[in-house]
């Protein structure tokens, strides 16, 4: 989850997430290398006492200053299309999950084997135990096993919301009508936050989403604990 | 007595050939300094982390901790 005065990303808990890091800082690179050029011209053509300085004539300033950006430009977009096909290989999820948008809550149906279906809402302040994290934590969580492939299905029951897991490097759409598909897989096990991300209405910031990567052994013991939970 | 006729053209671009490769230097120098001072070691820092990480170990410290919901601390 988020800390206080943070400044960068969330740690990565996904190889997608940490490849979208390094991107980030590539492409940050890049933006200091312009912003510490253009400051220093502007402080070299503020700070003159020339007064001639607006004709200038110069093709070779030209060709540099159009092929340089062009240059950049392909230095930023190559491993952005690399993240991008990287994002959409065919993975062969070992589980699919469906996320459901309500207001103002999210809903999770496992139904690869068994009919398992349940709600997620927001603990409110005053339920907190302590240690619990203030708008965050929900009172059924999303677990999935660690280490494992899995497709999310993503969609909504009213408005438009959107499933996001910062940890995860995760955010989609839910949209009425529409299923949107991604998929992730947890490098490590842990409980991951995210927030709706689409304005959705007056509990907008009130419908949190939390993940929690367990073994395998553990999520089976779980699901067959909520079926168990459910028939009754 | 005869005066030496002062540079009167080309003041602007003699001052950008002095000004420009020192501005292309400044920024490739914060673009190297952010490489190797942030980049780098954030890469080497994931590496790190994960080269001898023992899931299971983690598992059951966070386990133990009472962190997850859907697996209890041993004890309980």
């Amino acid at each position: 989850m988020a800390h206080p005065s943070q400044l960068g990303f969330q740690d990565a808990a996904s190889p997608v997430m940490e490849e979208l890091l390094h991107f980030h800082d590539h492409a940050l690179m890049i933006v200091f290398l312009i912003s510490t050029l253009v400051l220093y011209i502007i402080v070299a053509m503020v700070s003159t006492k020339l007064t001639n300085k607006y004709i200038l004539d110069s093709q070779e300033i030209e060709i540099i200053w159009t092929v340089l950006p062009a240059v950049i430009l392909i230095l930023i977009a190559l491993p952005s299309l690399r993240i991008l096909y990287l994002m959409d290989e065919i993975n062969d999820p070992h589980l699919t999950i469906k996320a459901m948008g309500h207001q103002w809550y999210w809903s999770y149906e496992y139904t690869d084997y068994e009919d398992l279906g349940f709600d997620s809402y927001m603990i409110p302040t005053q339920d907190l135990a302590p240690g619990q994290f203030r708008l965050l934590e929900a009172d059924h969580r999303m677990v999935v096993p660690v280490e494992s492939p899995i497709r999310i299905l993503i969609s909504a029951e009213d408005v438009l919301h959107s499933w996001a897991v910062p940890a995860l490097g995760i955010k989609m759409d839910a949209v009425p009508g529409r299923l949107n598909q991604t998929a992730f897989i947890t490098s490590r096990p842990g409980v991951f936050y995210g927030q709706c991300s689409e304005i959705c209405g007056a509990n907008h910031s009130f419908m949190p989403i939390v993940v929690e990567a367990v073994p395998l052994e553990h999520f089976e013991s779980w699901s067959s604990l909520m079926l168990e939970d459910a028939s009754l | 007595m005869s005066l030496v006729k002062p540079a009167m053209r080309g003041l602007l671009g003699k001052r950008l050939r002095f000004h420009l490769p020192i501005a292309f230097a400044l920024s490739l120098v914060a673009a190297a300094g952010f490489k190797y001072g942030v980049t780098e070691p954030r890469k080497q820092a994931y590496a790190e982390f994960y080269r001898n990480y023992d899931a299971a170990k983690e598992f059951n410290n966070m386990r133990e901790a009472g962190i997850f919901e859907s697996v209890r601390p041993s004890g309980e």
